[in-house]
């Protein structure tokens, strides 16, 4: 299935919060289905767990909009189970992901300014 | 697909997730299957890693969830993904049912959508056909979704009380049928199997003026014993019930209102609990508004006050009056219950034999609330709900003959796509389809016509019919409909497919679509052996409701002893103060200025309306017979009427004497007998100069000075009682007490019911705080008393003539269609000499040796069904043969018409033509 890909990641903007936080985790390198849902768990103090029907129906709309792929590329034999599935992230999706967390990173930042957050290094955490 | 394929699942947690994910749509399980598998594996690993069950039944749990939460979803997704997919081709596609396996997969729900798109086409294609599809359907379920909403109101809708499955009622078996205060009394004391009981009684009551503008009003209220209301758990409105302490005697006087008196009197004001109504010139204290439907024991009472039972000084065990409710206790059945109180009756039999007559013990019976508020209606209801389901059941079969008929039009079609490689079930569900599609577009509108039909319903249905206002559409009668929709759509729809699926697709289009000789006898066979059926059914709903019809007639021929025509009837209750002799004023001034009403032939007075009231039986004496104990004296009931009520009534006097005006308080007392307690106290001997008195040391003995015919006291069908009238004027003395209330009874020579501005005007002009409850014709009363039973004939003789008309509809096909299919044969014998008189002939014998097989079965039908309605028939048996030969009669008219127009056109066939073509 070749999707039309959206021209600017403007046009898939904002994303839904479940979808970023997929894309992020792909960020950080090729995932599959539990591997992410894992990360997301462990990113959220375990508040957002993913259960694998709406999971994989994400995946699948995000790889239809052409933010994220399958990878032919699999870890070595032995580590892995043929029928996983691994997912990265394709180019656009990285320029989505990048364009999504600045427009949070804007709204972060009008929130300081009218005194609703305290400004504070985001790295503390 | 084929690596999905080939992962066999290991565990049994795996195959259950496997089966699971069949919910997901194909096309997403091929590609996800396996890491949802996967994903799963590793989730249960860990889980069983890190602990316990709960997590692992905590997975599951979430799983379930999550499928519940996406499977349909993605479903969606995949539909659209697919319209997307295929967006180029179309119009390529939009020619070509996609009837054929074109695709490699088969996605089920996008071919269902496509067979309902197909559907649609087909319905708009031929609207005629689809009109008459959807009307016969939205008739049959309309009507069957109407009478179930009364049948669900009525007779299945648990009664709004707490519990209500546990809530029953004490009754004894006639005579003495209600419970006295000492029955009660002991009940309460030694039921085991109950664990509560209350007793309540009835009263009417007067509504005083308020300085709001309300009227007078005569209101029906109960009188209810302590704890009632908890044994009912009523709910309540607004405020409570009463406390032990107002139950008893000497408190200020409280009373809880129904929601209707709260709406009319205090205009639904929510400040009413604390404000005071005059009830019977007492002042009460409102305590509490019962919530809307929670009336009991009917609609019919606007107010509860408490009994106030001197458990200390009980009234006398023979004085049945009260009606006792109780529940269950835990645990105990109402076959437990019953036992119980039987042996606590039998015990009371036992103990006071001065209370009980000889070879009359006293029978208890105990029965769930439920059934017993709606036992007079029940039959009536299941008899009219059997009717519509036989009128939907003849619709289906209509519509079925109309689409196997319509399926044989288009057999080319099916043919064709069968020859592109159309699986046999695939051709079979759209066929299904179809037949869902116009069983659901069908029931939608019948629910139309059903909300039409429950408002109809509500308007005309009897006042005396209990719970008629919970008649209402609402999710459970929704539900039913949505039953009966699919119902009806498999019912109607099985043959068509089935049918659909038996063509060979070869010989079919070899014929260029014509029917071959074989599938064409087939099909007359199975269309023919439908329409029997159909008037079988129609036999036997036509013979109900004749045999109803029947009876309804019965009982206008059965005497009631007076002549209800000309008489207007008005309910005079003046204040409970009213003394002796303002009572005798107050009727005799009333009597006297209606008799000067222009136009009218006669007046009196009466206590108790026949038909409309009942009159209970009181204990007498007989011609100076010694004082004695209850069980061993008679009974008869009294009734007051003032001079000129037999006249008026037009009773007739079968001997001596009515009263006279000289019968008046100072005179010796008279009575009057009817002809029942003649034949019974004085037998074969005159009952005029006999003497009665009531069994009381004090009263006097009244001289018989005449015997009437008897009158229906309580309605058509109750048995006739002994009766004795006693002078208005002379009844304090001889029975007890002089009512206050009374009927005025007014015989005219015109329409009685133009008089009844200028009696009110006199009845308010004589005692201006008397309340005016009823002002009805005796026509009116008599009418009211069957109105229940003429609803439901009513209703059961319209079902009939729908289950009639339907009935033709289908002969009318059926004989259509076969003379369509032997224009040939009807040619050739018209060219080799036959006469049309002789093709007229063979095509109307043979609609009516459908007809007369299908009269025969229904009849052998209608001798076993009506044999279970002869509860309800009035002088007509089950098998009455005058009754079902006019049913025959009727359905063989119908046949005949229904055959008449499709013989015309067969003795018109042009033998030529006909021959030619073939």
């Amino acid at each position: 299935m070749s999707p039309a890909a959206p021209r600017t990641p403007a046009d898939v903007l904002p994303l839904r919060p479940t979808d970023f936080l997929v894309l992020i985790m792909l960020g950080r390198g090729e995932r599959h289905g539990y591997g992410i849902m894992q990360d997301v768990l462990a990113h959220t103090e375990g508040r957002t767990e993913l259960e694998a029907g709406s999971l994989y129906r994400t995946i699948r709309r995000l790889a239809d909009e052409g933010l994220l792929e399958e990878t032919a590329r699999r870890p070595a034999v032995d580590l892995d189970d043929e029928r996983r599935r691994y997912y990265r992230l394709t180019p656009f999706g990285r320029r989505v992901v990048a364009a999504e967390a600045a427009r949070l990173r804007a709204l972060v930042r009008l929130a300081e300014q009218a005194r609703l957050l305290s400004p504070q290094p985001a790295s503390q955490s | 697909m084929t690596e999905y394929r080939r992962a066999k699942p290991r565990t049994v947690a795996e195959r259950v997730y496997r089966a699971l994910l069949r919910a997901y749509p194909r096309d997403f399980r091929d590609e996800f299957g396996d890491a949802m598998l996967e994903f799963h594996r590793d989730r249960l690993a860990d889980a069983r890693r890190a602990g316990s069950w709960p997590a692992v039944a905590r997975i599951w749990a979430r799983v379930i969830a999550d499928l519940a939460t996406n499977a349909l979803p993605a479903r969606v997704d995949a539909l659209v993904r697919r319209a997307r997919k295929r967006s180029d081709e179309r119009d390529a596609l939009r020619h070509t049912p996609s009837l054929t396996p074109n695709h490699r997969e088969d996605y089920m729900l996008s071919s269902i959508v496509q067979d309902i798109r197909y559907a649609l086409r087909g319905m708009r294609r031929s609207p005629g056909f689809t009109f008459t599809v959807l009307a016969t359907l939205a008739l049959g379920i309309g009507a069957s979704v109407a009478t179930f909403s009364a049948v669900h109101g009525v007779l299945l809708k648990p009664l709004p009380f707490r519990d209500p499955a546990t809530l029953v009622r004490v009754d004894h078996v006639a005579p003495y049928q209600t419970v006295s205060e000492p029955e009660f009394a002991d009940y309460r004391r030694d039921a085991r199997s109950l664990t509560r009981l209350a007793a309540f009684s009835f009263a009417p009551a007067m509504l005083a003026a308020d300085g709001a503008g309300g009227e007078p009003e005569r209101l029906r209220t109960v009188l209810v014993s302590d704890g009632f209301f908890q044994t009912l758990g009523a709910p309540m409105l607004l405020g409570r019930t009463f406390t032990a302490e107002e139950e008893r005697r000497g408190v200020p006087l409280v009373v809880v209102i129904s929601h209707g008196l709260w709406m009319r009197r205090f205009g639904g004001d929510s400040s009413v609990v604390g404000r005071q109504i005059v009830l019977n010139d007492y002042t009460r204290t409102v305590v509490g508004v019962l919530a809307p439907g929670a009336e009991f024991p009917s609609s019919e009472f606007a107010a509860w006050r408490p009994l106030r039972l001197n458990y200390d000084s009980l009234w006398t065990r023979n004085n049945h009056y009260l009606t006792v409710i109780g529940r269950l206790a835990d645990g105990a059945t109402v076959e437990q219950a019953t036992t119980e109180v039987r042996a606590l009756a039998l015990r009371m039999t036992r103990d006071f034999p001065e209370t009980y007559m000889a070879g009359e013990p006293l029978i208890a019976h105990v029965a769930p609330l439920a059934s017993v508020t709606v036992a007079e209606v029940r039959p009536y209801l299941v008899t009219l709900f059997a009717a519509v389901l036989f009128v939907l059941l003849i619709a289906c079969v209509n519509v079925a003959n109309l689409l196997l008929a319509r399926g044989e039009a288009r057999r080319k079609e099916l043919a064709i796509r069968s020859a592109m490689g159309a699986s046999a079930y695939r051709v079979a569900r759209q066929a299904f389809t179809e037949s869902l599609l116009f069983a659901v577009v069908g029931g939608a509108a019948g629910v139309m016509l059903a909300a039409a039909g429950v408002r109809t319903l509500r308007a005309f249905v009897p006042a005396n019919v209990p719970r008629g206002g919970e008649i209402v559409i609402d999710p459970s009668v929704l539900f039913f409909a949505l039953v009966i929709t699919l119902a009806t759509g498999l019912l109607f729809g099985m043959m068509p497919a089935m049918r659909s699926t038996r063509h060979d697709s070869a010989d079919t289009l070899k014929e260029g679509g014509k029917t071959s000789h074989s599938g064409a006898r087939g099909l007359g066979r199975l269309r023919r052996a439908l329409v029997v059926s159909e008037v079988a059914l129609s036999v036997v709903t036509l013979a109900g409701a004749g045999l109803m019809l029947r009876s309804l007639w019965n009982l206008r021929d059965i005497d009631l002893g007076f002549r209800p025509e000309n008489v207007l009837a008005i309910s005079v209750n003046p204040p409970v103060s009213y003394t002796q002799p303002q009572s005798l004023a107050l009727y005799r001034r009333l009597v006297a200025e209606a008799r000067a009403l222009p136009g009218v032939i006669g007046a009196a007075a009466v206590e108790e309306l026949p038909i409309a009231d009942g009159l209970s039986g009181w204990s007498i004496l007989i011609d100076g017979a010694p004082m004695t104990t209850v069980a061993n004296s008679p009974a008869a009931a009294p009734q007051k009427v003032t001079a000129g009520y037999f006249e008026v009534m037009r009773i007739p006097l079968v001997r001596g004497r009515v009263f006279e005006e000289s019968d008046n308080e100072s005179a010796p007392p008279v009575a009057v007998v009817n002809e029942t307690m003649a034949k019974q106290m004085w037998p074969n001997r005159d009952a005029v100069g006999g003497t009665v008195k009531m069994l009381n040391e004090t009263a006097p003995w009244a001289t018989v000075v005449g015997v009437v015919r008897d009158v229906r006291a309580r309605g058509f069908l109750d048995p006739v009682e002994p009766m004795m009238y006693f002078p208005q004027a002379q009844a304090g003395r001889s029975a007890y007490y002089t009512p206050s209330r009374m009927w005025l009874v007014v015989r005219t020579a015109g329409d009685p019911a133009s008089l009844a501005p200028r009696l009110r005007g006199i009845v308010r002009a004589a005692e201006p705080l008397a309340a005016i409850a009823r002002l009805e014709t005796m026509d009116q009363v008599v009418s009211a008393s069957v109105a229940a039973r003429r609803f439901a004939t009513a209703l059961i003789a319209g079902f009939a003539g729908v289950a009639l008309v339907l009935a033709g509809i289908g002969i009318f096909g059926v004989i259509s269609y076969s003379v369509s299919q032997r224009h040939f044969e009807i040619g050739l014998r018209l060219a080799l000499g036959a006469t049309p008189g002789a093709v007229v002939r063979q095509v109307l014998g043979e609609g009516m040796r459908t007809a007369a097989l299908g009269a025969v079965v229904g009849l052998a039908a209608a001798l076993g069904t009506t044999r279970l309605l002869s509860a309800m028939f009035v002088g007509v048996t089950a098998t009455d043969p005058a009754t079902l030969a006019i049913v025959t009669a009727l359905l063989v008219l119908v046949a005949l018409a229904a055959s008449w127009l499709p013989a015309r056109r067969a003795s018109a066939v042009d033998p030529l033509g006909a021959i030619r073509d073939a």
